[in-house]
Order: structure tokens, then sequence, then C-alpha cells
């Protein structure tokens, strides 16, 4: 009796079995997830060994005939994926191994980075990414991502616990640290706060250590393993987070049809039970999104076969294309043309996409306005400051010299910074009054030593028309002086133009803050800053040409004005 | 002064003050290669012909290029992976500074240097010598000019106060921190200027003697 229910048993098994493995790939509406795996590598095991010799198998049927999954896996991004004395560790390293049992083989790790995890996919080096890897629009063309996602993360502000900044209009005009190429910099840029770059995550901890940073974006993932040091984390803390990203595993986007299918189904399992969560508190990372989407996938509706396509269980990827510009083609065929004919290396992205294009247009007019300013102020504040410390009036005189004694001893940083503290006392911050209160800065730091050099023309002037006879007055002693000082007038003009670029300092939207906003979320850092050396040269060549012009017509005057004395 | 601002004042010297090192250190070094770089032009331009052009032409460019730009530019524009005779060429935050301090400083130099030149050859040996007050000065434009490391988190002066003013709650007590940045900025400006007159003065004595 016994072995007549252990041979039905079995036959039932086998039924199943078969039943399952005909309809292998097709899930049904309301099987559960469970089921649809089992089917699904049922099917594949089917398969082998025949499939094990065919070129075109899927990597799962591969996967099950080696009985070992190639993993690319961090193994310097702490908490999630370390390797120490060989061995590999983390929230990452974890899931991967429970993937492995799950398809019931052995784990291999393969170390990949940030520049590697797509190309080793391609080239068939790894079955498996699961490498902090943002899902995104873009990169949904280069891999196949794997809902639902392993994880999420976040950019976070980290500040001093001291600091008052809790949102993102606290970061007006304020700077902060990032790393070159994140994502999330636009956002930053758009909220007008000023950016200082980085090449590595790995140095920020210590810039806000030894405060060159007061506030530094960078993904919470990245910050997780340093707030577990007990000193970090009671000098430091997160301010708010924002720009979220769900970080996917992902496989090649050919030939890995069934390897992703499992993949879902087993996402949607670890989820569901917990697994996800569980190893994640083993880990001591971030668990907030893993609680969420536990109740996601353990949802009726969820909790199906076909709940890793269904839009309400599963997560957009972060949508991180730009709109281009009309002339991109053009400009990318120019970069390729450069390279291929004269094998020189440019990036243009300010030329590529609509809100670099629209940055790169301000900063342009921005700078030209600034120097005019600038070089109008200069000859202002120098036409006062002369007037005032060559007068006759001796209060005037020692107030203006007071002043100008005052503003050489003050570097201009910290002359733009005063400026830029008083302007935003009285306005509300805005690129307007980052402009004015450069130009006001330039023109009075340059002006005052300017306006200094003309008194001493004024009262050199004084002096020789009192030796021989023909003292100057009025208009006339004006005009005179101003020649006579034509050459220290100039030297003090150019001075303010070449100084322009420093207003970036105080959030001027000028051309090197532009720029530096553009290559902190796109590539061309080189050429970029070329491009900005040679504008900025170029200008003030520019300036120097009509301040020679300028020079040669004061000199005129002063000339006809002696020839007529 | 706000019981905030003297609580800070309390360890702002000591870093205020090795900050100032910092400018002092960036100065010296951009004045050490812009004498070497501007001695070579001015050189170049006394001697004339196609070396005296491409020296002037090369002075030229240097005066018209923007130090701040340039900082940004040795910053980001040299490749990360990049060699010099060899050996790996990583421009620190500091040494950015100074390198672009060193058009300026090179073409100063080459203009003093040029009229010393001048004046040596004239047989005007106290013109050449105003030399020295001239390199003085441009030592000083430079420490006040260093300031520009603020900019990519060099810890020099400017850097120091600005961390510190970013504590202060009101406006008035950051501005009594600027006024005391300035004053400690303009006191070794202002002695410089004095060392300068007093160079000046002890060289119009003693040249015509030795001449």
């Amino acid at each position: 009796m016994r072995r007549s229910v252990t041979v039905a048993r079995c036959v039932v098994m086998v039924a199943v079995l078969l039943i399952l493995a005909v309809g292998a790939l097709r899930a049904q509406p309301g099987e559960s997830p469970d089921t649809a795996l089992a089917t699904l590598l049922a099917a594949a095991r089917a398969k082998l060994p025949g499939a094990c010799r065919q070129a075109t198998a899927d990597r799962l049927v591969k996967i099950l005939c080696a009985k070992t999954i190639r993993i690319g896996v961090r193994d310097y991004y702490p908490l999630f994926g370390t390797r120490t004395n060989g061995k590999h560790q983390g929230y990452e390293v974890d899931v991967g191994a429970a993937i492995a049992r799950m398809l019931g083989v052995e784990p291999e790790f393969e170390r990949v980075n940030a520049a590697t995890r797509i190309p080793f996919l391609a080239e068939d080096r790894v079955d498996l990414v699961i490498a902090t890897m943002g899902h995104n629009t873009q990169r949904d063309g280069q891999v196949r991502f794997i809902r639902p996602h392993y994880y999420r993360s976040e950019t976070i502000i980290v500040a001093p616990k001291e600091s008052k900044v809790a949102k993102m209009d606290d970061l007006l005009g304020r700077t902060v640290c990032v790393t070159v190429g994140n994502l999330s910099n636009a956002e930053l840029v758009s909220r007008d706060a000023r950016l200082m770059l980085f090449d590595e995550a790995g140095v920020l901890p210590e810039r806000l250590k030894d405060q060159t940073c007061s506030l530094a974006a960078q993904d919470d993932s990245f910050f997780a393993y340093y707030f577990t040091d007990p000193d970090f984390a009671a000098a430091y803390g997160p301010k708010f987070g924002f720009s979220q990203v769900p970080w996917g595993m992902a496989v090649a986007r050919h030939g890995s049809d069934e390897l992703a299918r499992a993949l879902e189904l087993i996402s949607q399992i670890f989820h569901r039970d917990g697994l996800f969560l569980d190893i994640a508190r083993f880990n001591r990372i971030g668990t907030g999104f893993l609680q969420e989407q536990q109740v996601v996938w353990r949802r009726t509706q969820c909790n199906t076969a076909t709940g890793s396509t269904n839009p309400d269980c599963v997560l957009p990827a972060l949508n991180a294309e730009l709109q281009p510009t009309p002339f991109a083609p053009a400009v990318s065929a120019f970069e390729t043309w450069l390279d291929a004919t004269l094998d020189v290396e440019v990036a243009l992205p300010m030329l590529k996409t609509a809100p670099a294009w629209e940055m790169f247009k301000d900063g342009v007019i921005n700078s030209l306005i600034l120097i005019a300013g600038a070089l109008t102020a200069t000859l202002a504040f120098a036409v006062l400051f002369g007037a005032a410390m060559g007068s006759r009036i001796a209060p005037l005189r020692w107030l203006a010299r007071l002043l100008t004694i005052t503003l050489q001893s003050s570097p201009i940083v910290l002359t733009l910074v005063i400026a830029a503290a008083i302007g935003h006392a009285f306005f509300a911050y805005s690129d307007a009054v980052a402009l004015a209160a450069s130009i006001a800065a330039l023109g009075l730091a340059n002006g005052s030593n300017a306006g200094q050099a003309l008194s001493e023309a004024i009262w050199s002037l004084r002096a020789e028309g009192r030796f021989d006879g023909t003292p100057a007055v009025g208009h006339d002693l004006f005009s005179r002086a101003l020649g006579r000082s034509s050459t220290q007038m100039v030297a003090f003009l150019v001075n303010a133009a070449k100084g322009t670029p420093i207003a970036s300092f105080i959030g001027a939207p000028e051309l090197l803050s532009a720029l530096t906003d553009i290559t902190s979320f796109s590539s061309g850092r080189a050429t970029t800053y070329t491009l900005l050396l040679v504008f900025y040269t170029v200008v003030v060549m520019v300036v120097v040409w009509l301040c020679g012009k300028f020079r040669a017509y004061l000199e005129g005057r002063q000339l006809a004005g002696e020839a007529a004395a | 002064m706000s019981q905030h601002l003297a609580e800070l004042a309390a360890d702002f010297l000591p870093r205020f003050l090795r900050g100032m090192a910092v400018n002092f250190e960036i100065a010296v070094i951009s004045l050490v290669i812009g004498l070497v770089l501007g001695l070579l032009l001015a050189l170049g331009r006394y001697r004339g012909a196609i070396a005296g052009a491409a020296a002037a032409a090369m002075v030229a460019l240097m005066r018209a290029a923007p130090t701040f730009v340039v900082m940004f530019f040795l910053l980001n524009a040299i490749p990360r992976d990049a060699t010099l005779f060899g050996a790996p060429l990583v421009v620190s935050g500091l040494m950015a500074v100074a390198l672009s301090l060193v058009p300026y400083s090179a073409a100063y130099i080459s203009d003093a240097g040029l009229d010393a030149m001048r004046h040596w050859r004239a047989g005007s040996h106290l013109g050449a010598l105003l030399f020295l007050p001239n390199v003085t000065r441009a030592f000083f434009v430079l420490v006040m000019s260093s300031s520009a490391g603020a900019a990519i988190g060099v810890t020099e002066g400017i850097t120091v106060i600005l961390r510190r003013a970013e504590q202060l709650p009101t406006l008035d007590d950051r501005l009594l921190l600027f006024a005391l940045g300035i004053v400690m900025f303009g006191i070794p400006l202002q002695l410089g200027f004095a060392l300068i007159s007093f160079i000046q003065r002890r060289l119009s004595r003693l040249v015509p003697a030795t001449a």
C-alpha cells in the first residue's frame, strides 16, 4: 500500500513537472513566483546535458551546465562589496550567494568596477552583475536590468551635526562637495548650489573632517560605512536625501532571457520573504527601501508570476536622458572627425544637451556683462577715489586713503565675500545680486588703486604748476592727471577684467561657474577647461587692446592740455 | 563682540596663522618658478631677434591669462594618469594655486628684469637694483592673490576665515571677523610696502658710492 502511494506521488510529481515544463516560459497570471521559478528551472534542467554544447543556449542553461554562476561584484565598496584576504564580503556578495543557492550552483565572484561592470557582461566574462549599479534609462540600452530592484540609494547631504541645513532650499548659494559625473549634481545646480568637484568619493569624508567641505553630497550607500564609525557619526549626519536611484542586478542584453526571468522571480521571492531585508540587516546597511518593498511584494496583485512586469509593483528606471540640442549630431560628428583625422580627443558637452547649451550661453553673456561692468565700475571708482584723494579737503582725503588701504589689505576673495554678504543682507539671493556684488567688489578693489595713481598725478601736477607758475585747476587739472596716470589706470582696468572669473566664488553665474556645473554631470573636463582658458585669455587680450586705445586717447588729451598751457 | 564670536576666537588665531603660512608658501613657490622663467624670458627679450619676439609674445599671453581660470585648468585639464619624465604628475590644490600664479609672476619678473638689464647697460646701477624692491612687491601681490585657493579647498588664511564665518549666526559677527581678516592680511602687506621703501632708500644711498 505504502509503495503504491509513493509510486503515485512520483507519478503526480513527474506529471506536474512535465506540465510546468511545457509552459515554462509562459507564466500564467495568478501563478505564484515560486511555482513559476520551479517550472522555469525544471525546464532548463530538462535541456541538460544536450544543450550544454549549444552555443546559442541561454545563459541560465550554461550556468546549470557549469554548475557555477559568475557574478561581478565590487571589491572596494564598504558594506556592499569588499574583498579581504581574497574573501568577498558585503550585501551584494551575500545576495549573489543566495541567488546561487536558489539556482543550485556555486557562485564565482569576479571583481568589477564602475567602468568594467557593463563591458564584462557584453564580453561574457560574467553572467550577472550585482555592483552598486543605478538603473537609469541610459543604461537600459546597454544591459538588461532585473526587476524588482534589489536596493535603492539616494543622494544625501552630509554636514556637521550643528549645521542648520535641512532642505534643498537651504543650499542656495552654498558650496557642496560632490564627485564628478554624479547625475544628482544636475539637481543641485538647478537649485543654485555651488559645486566643488572631486574625482573620488573616498576623499569626501576626509574633506569634511579637515573642513575643506562644510557640505558633501553622495550616495547614502557610500556614507553608510562611514556612519558605522562612532566618531564620524557623532560629528556628522545626513541632512536630507534626494535623487533616488533604484539599483538593479543586470545581465547581458542578448542570450539571457531565461536567466533574467529566473532572477526576476528570485528577486520577487527575496523581497516577499524578507531575505533581502535579512541580508541588509546582517550587513548593517539602510533597510527603509527594502521594508517598503516587502510590503509591495506581499500584495496579492504583485505576488504573482507576472508581478515583475506590473507597473504598480516595480519602480521605473531613473530618467537620465537630457534633451539633445538640434545640432548635437553635428557636434558628435565633429568630435569623431577630430579623433579620426587628427587623433585629438575632444568632448564638447556644452553643445550637446539643451540644459548644458542654455547654461553655456548664459555663462558667456554673464561673463561679458561682468567684464563690461567691472571695467565701468573700476573707471568710476578710480575717478571718485582720485578726486577724493586729490581733494584739498583733508577729512575727505583721509577717508578715501583709509578706504584705499583697507581695500588694498583685503584679498580679492574676501572683498567679494563681504560684498556678497552685504548684498544678500538687503536683497534675496539671486544671480543678479551676485553679479552686482561682484562688479562692485572688482570695481572697488581696482578702482581704489587706480584712484590712488590718479590722485598722485593730481598732486604732482599741482606741484609742477607751483614750480613753473602755470597751475592747472578744475577740469583741466583732472583731465591732465588722467593722462599722466593712464598707464596705471589701464593696468588696473586689465586687472579688473582678468579678475572677473573669481566672481564664480560667490555664485556669479559667469562662464567658469557654468562650465563647472556642466562638467559636474557630463564628460569632457579637459576640453571644457581648455576652451574656458582660451575664452578668457582672448577676452582679456581684447580688453588690453581696447585699453591701449583708451590710454592713447588719454595721453593725447594730456599732451594737448600741456601744449595749451 | 557676541558670545559666538568670542567662542570661535579661542582657536581662530593659531588656525589663521597656519593658513597664512600656506599663503606665504604658495607665494614663495610661484615666485621662485616665476623668477627662473621670468629671467629667461627677460634675457630672450633683451637679446631681441626671433627669440625676443617669441619671448615677448609669451609674456603678452601670460599677462592675459586669468589666474583663477588657470587654476581650474590645471586641476581639471591634466589627466589623472599624466606623467612628467616618467614620474606621475599629480597637481595638488596648493600646487595648482602656486602654478596658476606663475604666469603673473613670470610676466612681472620678465618686465622688471628687462628694465634692470637695460638700466645696467645704460650705466644706471641703481635703476637696475630696483629689481629687488620690484620682486618684493610681486611677492606680496602673490601672497594676496593666493587666497584664490579658497575656491578649491586649499586651507589658506581666507579659507580659515570663511569656515569660521559660516559658524557665525549674524551678519555683524561675520563682518567683524572679515574686518579682523583684513587687519591680519593688512599687517604683513603694509610691512612689505615699508620694506620696499626701506630697500629703495638704502639702495639710493649705497649704489652711487659703489657704481
